[in-house]
């Protein structure tokens, strides 16, 4: 058995181009783990009855990579056994239904990378500096989680 | 002097993504966000909306003394919305 394979690894990249899911599966795959789980983000076509035309993403890009980074830190105190993360996020223009974000987790069973993949994309959406503008047919908008622990939602 | 970064709807509003400004060594959280604001009066629209990133570490706009070193990194943070 290949013994590079059992130190868990990381894979955090923010990249402009079409995002894989093959690429992203592959990273985490390993024969000590029995499970991968995934999430993938993909850009909806509509908001409030308008016609969304595409998203585009901007990033603080070396604070996201260190925010993922802890998030993935915290994972794997949460679920010891967790192997391999990958979190690839896209940014610039993102077309309607390709994806945005792709999170996959392996663990050697299957409870525990599904939960961290939960875990993952909700405090991605919490705490990571990327930002969403929806571009409609005649305006923009610059979108707020309801996660963000800053943002008051209620004005 | 620290960099200042602007991100998402305050760099539309200040009109930029990035600059060097002067500002105190030590001062508190809202102290540099009036700064801040005085080189660009629009940011004041989004005053309730934002923190700050120093060093890369989330600051609330408030009496948090922050101590500045020469070349820090201080971002605006628009409220998120990746994923």
């Amino acid at each position: 058995m290949d013994e590079s394979e059992d130190v868990p690894k990381d894979f955090i990249k923010l990249k402009s181009e079409k995002l894989s899911v093959d690429e992203v599966s592959e990273l985490v795959i390993s024969s000590y783990c029995g499970a991968v789980s995934l999430f993938i983000g993909t850009t909806r076509n509509n908001f409030e009855g308008k016609k969304v035309v595409h998203l585009e993403y901007e990033a603080y890009t070396s604070m996201a990579e260190t925010e993922i980074k802890k998030i993935c830190r915290d994972v794997r105190q949460k679920w010891p056994s967790v192997k391999h993360i990958a979190v690839h996020h896209r940014l610039g223009v993102v077309p309607i239904s390709e994806a945005s974000v792709i999170v996959a987790v392996s663990s050697p069973h299957r409870a525990e990378s599904l939960e961290a993949v939960m875990y993952c994309i909700n405090t991605l959406k919490a705490s990571v500096p990327i930002w969403k503008k929806e571009i409609y047919e005649d305006e923009y908008s610059w979108k707020e989680n309801k996660e963000c622990f800053w943002a008051n939602s209620e004005k | 002097q620290v960099s200042v970064l602007y991100f998402a709807r305050s760099a539309e509003l200040a009109g930029l993504r990035c600059e060097t400004l002067s500002v105190p060594r030590q001062v508190t959280a809202l102290q540099l966000w009036e700064e801040i604001v005085k080189v660009h009066p629009r940011l004041a629209v989004i005053r309730d909306q934002v923190v700050f990133a120093v060093r890369q570490e989330y600051v609330l706009l408030g009496d948090q003394l922050l101590v500045l070193q020469p070349g820090d990194e201080v971002a605006i943070i628009p409220p998120i919305s990746g994923g």
